[in-house]
């Protein structure tokens, strides 16, 4: 059978796909419209949420240093962690600008180009996250325990105990990457620890980059 | 135009094209719920753009267009509980049984499957050919040259004659 006649038999069918949906118009009420749509809104939520608590931390941080802002054992671990903060906050922001500008009304292969990309960009930004946090461990300590109890871990804890935490955070990292491209894969029964594995490995980077250039090959191609 | 005259403008166009939901829907997704789902995705995308449809395009065309970008965008971020939530909801389009007397054409079914077998993005022009959109139309759609268009209907048709001839031969 060849495409021409499968193009026929198709459209001789068009009553029967109308036929086989029907439209409940009562229930396509304007406010009932506005309000629904789970999808993106679900996806843009999710960042906003995650902007405002960056946002709030850099915020916190921020007033910890301008606090300290003479003492360099406070001010150089506070300084760190709103870097991190801050570079968190600013990958949301963006994420959230993309998201914003996407118009389901322009052309199909744009519109899945910039989605991919906002993929990549994602999951670039998770795995930067999760990947320099056991670093920030030993500045988080050091600027919470001052910021909340005003106790000075440098006076309470052994200086070798400070540098080992830090020496920790450094080994942790090739370290799950080494279990996540190890052991992720049998990860079936966990959605959230079988992505996450995938984050840490690199593979969901891999795929989206490889989706990203099935794109580009499908509107280049011709 | 009041926003309840575009309303009711909106709801006949929707109806007068509802196939076009039909097709995408069982093109993109496989069980019912899911299907629903996006049909429902689909229609509140097409409100929320109504207010710049240009009215000088063909209504079909811009649905089309929009309904693809969702089911693209909703095939790529699905998961098993968006599934699960669209089958709590009441439902904007109903799925209704083919009319007595009319047998499920098991060639359109094959379409179906064919179409499936695709990639999203040959998924997308696959339809628009099946509708009978030009290649000039089916690259503004898509955002392609007409003649990458033409390029991978004729990859299409080479791989059906090759099915074709696979199958003959089992």
């Amino acid at each position: 059978m060849e495409l021409d006649e499968l193009k026929a038999i198709w459209q001789n069918n068009e009553a029967h796909f109308e036929r086989t949906l029907q439209l409940n118009a009562e229930l396509i009420e304007e406010r009932r419209l506005r309000e629904s749509g789970r999808h993106l809104r679900r996806l843009t939520a999710g960042i906003t949420l995650e902007a405002v608590f960056n946002l709030v931390a850099v915020l916190a941080i921020a007033s910890f240093a301008a606090d300290h802002v003479r003492e360099p054992r406070f001010f150089v671990p506070a300084l760190l962690l709103a870097a991190y903060a801050i570079a968190i906050f600013a990958a949301n922001v963006r994420q959230i600008v993309d998201l914003r500008s996407i118009d389901f009304a322009e052309p199909v292969v744009g519109v899945a180009r910039r989605l991919e990309t906002l993929r990549l960009r994602r999951i670039r930004t998770t795995l930067a996250t999760l990947l320099f946090a056991p670093l920030m461990w030993a500045p988080l300590a050091i600027v919470a325990a001052r910021g909340f109890f005003g106790i000075d871990l440098y006076a309470v804890a052994d200086p070798r105990w400070l540098t080992a935490n830090g020496l920790f955070g450094l080994a942790v990292i090739p370290a799950a990457i080494f279990v996540a491209r190890r052991f992720g894969q049998r990860l079936r029964e966990s959605s959230l620890g079988r992505a996450l594995a995938d984050e840490i490995a690199g593979r969901s980077l891999a795929a989206a980059r490889d989706d990203l250039a099935a794109i580009g090959r499908f509107a280049e191609d011709g | 135009m009041s926003a309840t005259d575009a309303h009711r403008d909106f709801v006949e166009r929707l109806d007068r094209h509802r196939g076009i939901l039909q097709k995408v829907s069982s093109a993109y997704c496989r069980d019912a719920a899911s299907r629903e789902d996006l049909r429902q995705e689909i229609v509140v995308q097409l409100w929320r753009s109504y207010r710049r449809f240009d009215e000088r395009g063909r209504f079909s065309t811009w649905m089309y267009r929009i309904a693809l970008n969702t089911a693209i965008s909703c095939a790529r971020g699905r998961n098993r509980q968006d599934a699960r939530v669209a089958l709590a909801e009441p439902a904007i389009l109903e799925s209704m049984p083919a009319p007595t007397g009319e047998p499920q054409d098991e060639r359109i079914e094959r379409i179906y499957k064919l179409v499936n077998g695709l990639d999203e993005l040959n998924r997308a022009l696959m339809l628009l050919y099946l509708d009978d959109y030009s290649h000039a139309e089916i690259a503004a759609i898509l955002g392609i040259s007409s003649s990458n268009v033409a390029t991978k209907i004729g990859r299409i048709k080479e791989r059906i004659r090759r099915d074709v001839v696979a199958g003959l031969a089992r």
